[in-house]
């Protein structure tokens, strides 16, 4: 990282994430097949971007922290940030080991050593206990005034600020935003000299982080879909699981469209496909809304399709009550985005041609659904005079 | 199949001075179903209808995916943001939107010949 760059208070860095495994036929088909991602370390604030939509913003003020996805009414945007900028330390994200000098090494010699290392600052180490920084800065201020050849110590800077390598990095942006340096050096609970920390490393962190990310959620989804090269084969039983996650709303309904299309290419009737996938989504926004977490797992066989949907609580109250159309326990929040309406469990056994349910508070809920592949035609469903 | 009375969307676009949100903003339309209730639609609309809604987060694109709903009219000018406007258009949904509100938009829909 370069001194011009990190003088700037608005550092950019952009990649483009690529899904691990390379193998075509793992990829969701009609989905993004790269990701971009950026993550921005502005003044005050961070925002990591994913494609077109910001996946996470915190600002701090003041060094004490305070989440911006919150209080404008967007838990849900909260969580990546939490952990990317929360739980991750300096010490995650700082350069280590420090490349230091002593106090008699000349400016030329700190010069070469930034040259060789690519870096813009180096402490300056006295029996193992940092006494001063010279930074880029200082290089070019000994170059035009004709001193680059004197020790460290006569020009170094001596006020220098250390951060502790279990501080947060929401607190250390906090730090580069109060104090303007360009690089903190980073000390152990010990007093140690351990590192470096730039803004530009901040954000290499971030970066690596959400790669991470991509690449374990691309994994996840090529293991969920490994089955996919077979789907067509329609003697073949394919087995489509995943993990719902409480509040997840925006993943909501990739399973029934990966579903959908698995269905559609075995040339099952639309009306069919139709009922399944609302038997899906609705099964799954259920595990969204109203449990801790739970599992979907969709077995499409030549015959039928076998949605279960297998939650860990924290399990319905009065099943028949929750059956009756217009009942509902959804939260404002989902209240708001037009879920709740009651009609989630009425809908998912309207769809089925067999439909059980058993919920056992504090335990979960288990939720069995068949539809029928061969059958002709469909019952005509009530409140949809145009399907047949 | 019974044969159905399909109206090409593009047909009743200037009555309600809708803008299209997506590159492909044309559609053969069976008919047209008004509600926020996700679950609602999922229940009571058809396939190939236009549905007209206020929200306008991805779920929206979801449940019309699972609903082979044939297009989307937000309502008051709203409009969602980019990341639900490309996953529309990677599944083949159409998204307008009007400055109407929803009854405004229902009636002159239904003048236009949406019925």
């Amino acid at each position: 990282m370069n001194a011009t760059i990190e003088k700037d208070n608005r550092m950019r860095q952009t990649a483009v994430l690529q899904p691990a495994g390379g193998d075509r036929r793992l990829r969701l088909p009609e989905r993004q097949p790269e990701l971009t991602a950026s993550v921005a370390v502005a003044h005050n604030a961070v925002a990591i971007k994913l494609g077109n939509s910001t996946i996470a913003m915190t600002t701090m003020s003041d060094g004490s922290p305070t989440d911006a996805g919150m209080t404008a009414g967007k838990p849900l945007k909260v969580s990546v940030a939490q952990v990317l900028i929360y739980e991750l330390r300096v010490r995650d994200a700082m350069t280590r080991p420090p490349v230091t000098a002593g106090p008699g090494d000349s400016l030329r010699t700190i010069q070469h050593l930034m040259k060789t290392h690519r870096i813009s600052g180096v402490p300056i180490l006295q029996n193992g206990v940092p006494v001063g920084l010279v930074s880029i800065e200082d290089i070019i201020n000994a170059l035009d005034q004709g001193h680059v050849n004197e020790p460290a110590e006569r020009w170094m800077t001596r006020n220098i600020v250390t951060l502790r390598d279990h501080f947060s990095l929401v607190r250390a942006v906090a730090e580069f935003d109060r104090h303007g340096f360009g690089r903190f050096p980073v000390l152990n609970s010990s007093g140690e000299l351990v590192g470096v920390i730039t803004r530009g490393d901040i954000t290499a962190c971030l970066m690596q982080q959400l790669e991470k990310r991509a690449e374990e959620a691309a994994a996840r989804e090529a293991a969920l879909f490994s089955g996919q090269t077979s789907d067509l084969e329609q003697t073949k039983s394919l087995v489509v699981q995943t993990e719902v996650k409480s509040g997840d709303y925006d993943n909501a309904g990739k399973i029934s469209q990966r579903m959908r299309q698995i269905l559609r290419a075995r040339g099952v009737d639309p009306n069919i496909q139709r009922r399944a996938a609302i038997i899906a989504y609705e099964a799954e926004m259920n595990i969204i809304i109203h449990s801790i977490g739970g599992d979907l797992s969709i077995v499409i066989s030549p015959g039928k399709v076998v949605i279960e949907a297998v939650d860990r609580g924290p399990g319905i109250e009065n099943v028949d009550l929750a059956m009756q159309e217009g009942w509902s326990t959804a939260g404002p929040l989902a209240r708001e985005m037009g879920f709740g309406a009651g009609m989630g469990l009425p809908n998912i056994k309207k769809c089925s041609d067999q439909f059980e349910i058993h919920s056992e508070m504090s335990v979960g809920t288990r939720l069995h659904c068949e539809v029928l592949l061969s059958q002709a035609a469909p019952p005509p469903q009530p409140g949809e005079p145009n399907e047949n | 199949m019974k044969t159905e009375k399909l109206k090409k969307l593009s047909s009743v676009l200037a009555a309600i001075k809708a803008e299209p949100l997506t590159n492909r903003a044309e559609a053969d339309l069976t008919g047209c179903y008004i509600s926020d209730l996700l679950s609602d639609v999922l229940a009571h609309a058809s396939h190939g209808m236009l549905w007209i809604t206020i929200q306008t987060h991805r779920n929206v694109i979801s449940c019309a995916t699972t609903k082979d709903i044939g297009a989307v009219l937000f309502v008051c000018g709203r409009k969602p943001d980019p990341g639900v406007v490309a996953e529309a258009d990677a599944e083949g949904i159409v998204l307008l939107s009007t400055k109407l509100a929803a009854y405004e938009a229902a009636g002159k829909l239904w003048e236009a010949g949406l019925r």
